[in-house]
Parts: C-alpha cells; structure tokens; sequence
C-alpha cells in the first residue's frame, strides 16, 4: 500500500503542468467555496447581532393578540409597567435586562416662531424607549447614531430620511402630533437629539423618541405596549422564550425578533440557498477536472498499465494506483483552498469588510468566520469526491488487457 | 348655486337630472353655504368599546367651516380649521395650529377628517348617473377624483329622486377598488329655514368590520351668522 502510494505521489509529479493546473482549479474552488461561506457567516452574524442588539431586542412581549392587530389599534392592547411585572421577566433564567417600549404613528413637524405658521407635518413611525433602561436592551442601538446625537427624556433621534426631510439640526424644537389610545388627537413638543443612520435602504420615515414624551403625547403616563428582553446568550433565545411565556400566563405573547421579521430569516434562507446552489456547482465542475486528468494519465499509460500487469500487479493495484493519484490530488487541493480561504478570512476577521446595502447610509461591519462543520464537509467532499471522480478511469485502466495494452491499444 | 332654482324647475316638469344635477343638490342639501349645527360623533371600537365627541360646526362660504371640540375632557378647547384645501388643527396645550390632511381618520373614529370638514363633491369628482335596478326610488351617482386629494378615489352615492340629491347610503373605495367605507343617511329631519336632512349618519370600516362611526346633528342652523373673520387662522383659540 505504501509503495502505491509512494508511486501514486512520483506518477502526479510526472506532469507537472498538468497537475498544477488541476490543482489551481481545487484550490480556487474549494477556496472560494469556504472563504464565500465565511462572509456570509459574518454578513448573517451581523444581521442577527444588529437585529436583536440594535433594533428589535432578542425578545419581545406583547399583550396577547399584539402582533396580529399591528396594523389597526395597537395602542389599546396596553399595559401598566409596574416593577412587579417587570421583575418577574428579569426573574426568567437566561434574562439580562428588560426595557418597555411604545410603537406609534403621527406627524411631525419643525417648529418656528409662534406668530409664524407652522408647515406641513410629516407622517413618521415612532419608537419610544426609555433612555435609561434601553441601553441594557439594545447596546447596538447607539450605533447608528450619528456622532455628537444626544437621547434623553427632552430630545429625540430622528431616521436620516425623516431629518432630511425636515431640514431638521441638532436642538432645532418640533412638534409631534398624534393620535392617542383613544384616537383623540394630542401635540407634544421635543427637541431634535440628531439623527441616526438607515440600516437597510428605503428606510421610511421613523425616529426614537424618549417614553416619557410618547406616553405625554399618547395621554399613557405609566403605559407600555411592549417589552423588549435581553438575553444573556442569543444561541438560547429558543430557550428563553417558553420559559418567559410560562412566567407570563396566557394573557400575553412572547416573540423572538425572528418571529418579528420573518422577512429577514427567509433573507438569510435564501442566502443560504444560493450559496449551496453554488458551491455544488463549483465542486462539481472542479471535481470534474479532476476526473479528467485521471482519465488523461490513464489513456496516455496504456503501455505502462500494461507493463505492471504483466509484472504482476493485481487489477485491484493497478485501480487503487489511479485512485490513490486523484486522492492525492484532492488532498493538495483541499489544502491549498483552505489555506487560501484562512488566508482571506484571518486578514479580514477583526477588521472587518465594510458593506453599504444600496440607498442605506450605515456602513454594514462584517466579521467573516468559518464553522467547523461546515469546511470539514466542503474538505471531505473535495478529497472524497476526487477519488469518487476518478473511480471510472481507475476501473477502466484495471480492466486493461495486458497484451493489448503493451502494444498500446 | 344660481343653476339650482333652474335645476328645480326643470325637474318639475319631469326631465331626467343630470349627474351634475344631482351631485350639487346633495352638496346643497348636505352643505348649505352657510350654517351653525350642534353634533355629536359617537365612535365605536373593535373591543365594544365607545368614544363620545361633542363639537359646534360653523360653516362659512367658500368651503371654510371651523369646529370647536366641547368633549370629552381630552379634545376639550381643541379647534380644527378648513380654508380650502388646508386643514389645521388647534392644540390649547401648544397654542399652536398643526396641519392635518384630508384623509387622516377624524379623532380616530372612520370618518376622515374631509368626511366632516368638507362637502363639496361637485368640485372634487366627476360624477356619472345611473339607475341601480334593485333601488327604483334612487339615482346611483358614481363619482370618480378629480385630484389626489379629493378624500377617496371613487365613490358610489345613492341620492333619492324626490327630493333629489337626498342620501340613502354611501360606498367608499380606494385606488384599487377595495371598498374602505360604507355609509349610511337616516332619520331625515327638518332643521327648519328649509333645512330638511339626514341627522344621522353612520359610517361603517370595511376593512376592520366591527368599527363604526356615527355623526349626529342635533341642531342645524342655515341663518346663523358665519363671517370670514372666524375662519382667519389667527383666530383659532379665540
């Protein structure tokens, strides 16, 4: 088996050309296979971390029925936050911190001078959170604040595209109005805090605005619609969550931030999809390659097949030969594409490659990184597929007729 | 306006209206030049549950009307203004008038705010008349926007023939057809001065079934005084 082996590695070195050819198409293929599935590993990583740290928390409870009435009159489905409630979401094994929150629609206007009139108001999506206990939530959420923007109970955080619109600066007075839970129209005043970035494009016109003021304006002093969870690790948030809900009783609802938009988990889905799609397309066509290179050594060592037969090789050797050749090819491969996909991955790992979805105006960090599992299946099918490829030139050499063939038919 | 004794004339010699006809009787029924009215909008909710608001409405010429809101507690000194095509609204605790838009529910009810602040079809749609033959007594009057701005795209209006232009129920539909709103005129009542009208009007959410909304006129005076004066946005919170 050795001496196969030593002479399956002296027969790939024979042509040199031939084999480096070969063995560049495995190392882009596998190396573009790991290094594209390491970027999407940052890219979703992102997007969970951005989701369920800066926007939505890792969990979220409503009022029974919540979600379902979103679009008609969430604010009726209300609640008084009282420390009781409160303390027995934190008591949940696997909470870190828990924050309420209110979704609203009104309009919003700059003010001016009162003799002036005011102009046209703009209709804007709100999220109110409470500056002091938010940060515990939702830590990224500071991110795509612009720099020098202050959050407090006087000043709100304007989406870029409502602060365009607005022609709102820093510490310039708007006017809010809104319907409250009653659907009676109500006005409050807030000052601009800055604004913050738009993390995916299209973004509609939204703002953070601090609870105190949205519970003024909603006529809910004390209220919540919603309470955002922390988690202390987000690979148990499937966890956490039926054990919120037993806390909670019947009477309300508890959602991952998955579960909130869907539309983004069928985003990764499909990402998933597609890069599978791929990489099988990739592998195949790089296997294919190493088909063909065994089925060339083959036909060109007809004569030499024949010799080692007649010297007594065994028709299981004279196979194992060839399939140990295209083993060896695959294993240099493999190597060679993982080395150049860590390559990749290492040099952008902690610096991270700077994504701008198009029409968003918050750079996307990704951290790309590879899993186990997975490199060790795009390995094993390099390695595995190869000699798997090169079974059909193997047999067809070991079927050789010794006679036939030394005369090189 | 100086059409309508003609429109009248002609009608009593039995010719057919026009959809022009009909459309501006119901806008004169509905929307004399000038009025005072006392009215009571009572909205009812998905969960069963009511809101009672109280207003004045003074309705000058020209398209101004103005309403002063007495209940509940929370709306009470709130003021709205209609000049035209603008809308504003009055909050006492901001002494500020903010805009409003024609489409945006009134005090969350399902009247929009042109529903109550506006009533001049004839210059916002362009109206065709037909007979619907399950209700021989009316002319369907389908009326489609002149502008986005008009407070729906289209509309179905069954007015009676005798008196012409006198509602019986209303269809309210978007861009696309979805009906959004249906109304419905009842208790017709004479207001005197010539005032006879539909006191109640209930108007239904299509797209959340259980909600609806009813407007009550418990007082509809055409002589009462309406100077411009009291349609200057200065004047709001006066």
């Amino acid at each position: 088996m050795w001496t196969l082996l030593a002479m399956a590695w002296r027969n790939v070195r024979r042509n040199r050309r031939r084999t480096l050819i070969t063995l560049a198409a495995m190392v882009v293929g596998v190396g573009a296979v790991i290094a594209v599935r390491g970027v999407l590993n940052g890219l979703q990583a992102g997007i969970i971390r951005t989701s369920a740290e800066g926007q939505l928390g890792a969990l979220q409870v409503h009022r029974a029925g919540y979600l379902d009435n979103i679009l008609s009159t969430p604010l009726t489905m209300d609640f008084p936050v009282e420390p009781a409630l409160l303390d027995r979401l934190r008591d949940v094994q696997g909470v870190r911190a828990v924050s309420p929150r209110i979704q609203f629609a009104g309009s919003i206007a700059k003010s001016v001078p009162a003799e002036e009139e005011l102009p046209e108001a703009l209709f804007f999506t709100a999220l109110a959170v409470d500056p002091k206990t938010e940060p515990a939530v939702c830590p990224l959420r500071k991110d795509a604040y612009l720099d020098g923007t202050r959050f407090d109970d006087a000043h709100l955080v304007l989406g870029s595209a409502l602060a365009e619109s607005l022609a709102a600066k820093v510490d310039d007075e708007v006017v809010l109005l809104a319907p409250d839970k009653d659907g009676s129209l109500n006005g409050e005043v807030a000052r601009v805090g800055g604004s913050m970035h738009a993390l995916l494009p299209g973004e509609p016109k939204v703002a953070v605005v601090p609870l105190a003021l949205a519970q003024r304006l909603l006529r809910m002093e004390g209220r919540a619609t919603e309470l955002a969870v922390a988690v202390d690790d987000l690979r148990d948030i499937d966890a956490v969550k039926p054990r919120l809900a037993e806390a909670l009783g019947p009477e309300w609802e508890v959602h991952t931030w998955l579960e909130v938009v869907p539309e983004r988990q069928l985003i990764m889905r499909l990402q998933d999809g597609v890069s599978a799609i791929v990489s099988v397309v990739f592998l195949v066509l790089m296997l294919l390659g190493v088909a063909n290179t065994t089925l060339m050594a083959v036909l060109e060592r007809t004569r030499e097949v024949g010799t080692m037969l007649s010297l007594g090789l065994t028709r299981a050797q004279v196979m194992a030969l060839f399939l140990l050749e295209a083993l060896v090819l695959g294993a240099l491969g493999a190597t060679g594409g993982l080395l150049l996909a860590s390559g990749f991955v290492a040099r952008f790992a902690h610096g991270g490659l700077q994504f701008r979805a198009p029409g968003a105006t918050q750079p996307f960090d990704v951290l790309p990184f590879l899993t186990l599992p997975f490199t060790l299946v795009v390995l094993a099918v390099a390695v595995l597929g190869s000699v798997l490829f090169a079974l059909y030139p193997a047999r067809r050499a070991s079927r050789l007729r010794p006679v036939e063939a030394l005369a090189g038919r | 306006m100086t059409t309508l004794p003609l429109t009248f004339l002609a009608l009593a010699f039995g010719a057919e209206p026009t959809a022009l006809d009909a459309l501006k009787a119901y806008d004169a029924l509905m929307a004399p030049p000038h009025f005072k009215a006392v009215t009571k909008m009572t909205a009812h909710r998905d969960d069963g549950s009511t809101r009672e608001y109280r207003m004045t409405v003074l309705k000058g010429e020209g398209d101004k009307s103005r309403i002063w809101f007495s209940e509940p507690a929370a709306v009470r000194g709130q003021e709205m203004l209609r000049n035209g095509e603008n809308l504003w609204v009055y909050m006492p605790n901001l002494k500020r008038a903010l805009r409003l838009a024609s489409r945006e529910s009134f005090q969350g009810g399902d009247f929009n705010n042109a529903d109550i602040m506006r009533a001049d079809y004839a210059a916002d749609y362009d109206a065709t008349l037909e007979v619907d033959p399950s209700s021989p007594d009316t002319w369907l009057l389908k009326l489609k926007a002149k502008t986005k701005d008009a407070s729906y795209d289209s509309i179905k209006l069954w007015v009676q023939k005798a008196p012409l232009g006198m509602p019986v129920k209303g269809e309210y539909f978007t861009a696309s057809g979805k009906l959004l709103r249906s109304a419905k005129f009842s208790e017709v009542k004479d207001f005197g001065h010539g005032a006879t009208r539909p006191s109640l009007i209930t108007m239904r959410n299509e797209l959340a079934t259980q909600r609806f909304s009813e407007l009550v006129f418990d007082s509809l005076d055409v002589t009462a005084p309406a100077p411009d004066s009291k349609f200057a946005l200065a004047d709001l919170g006066r």
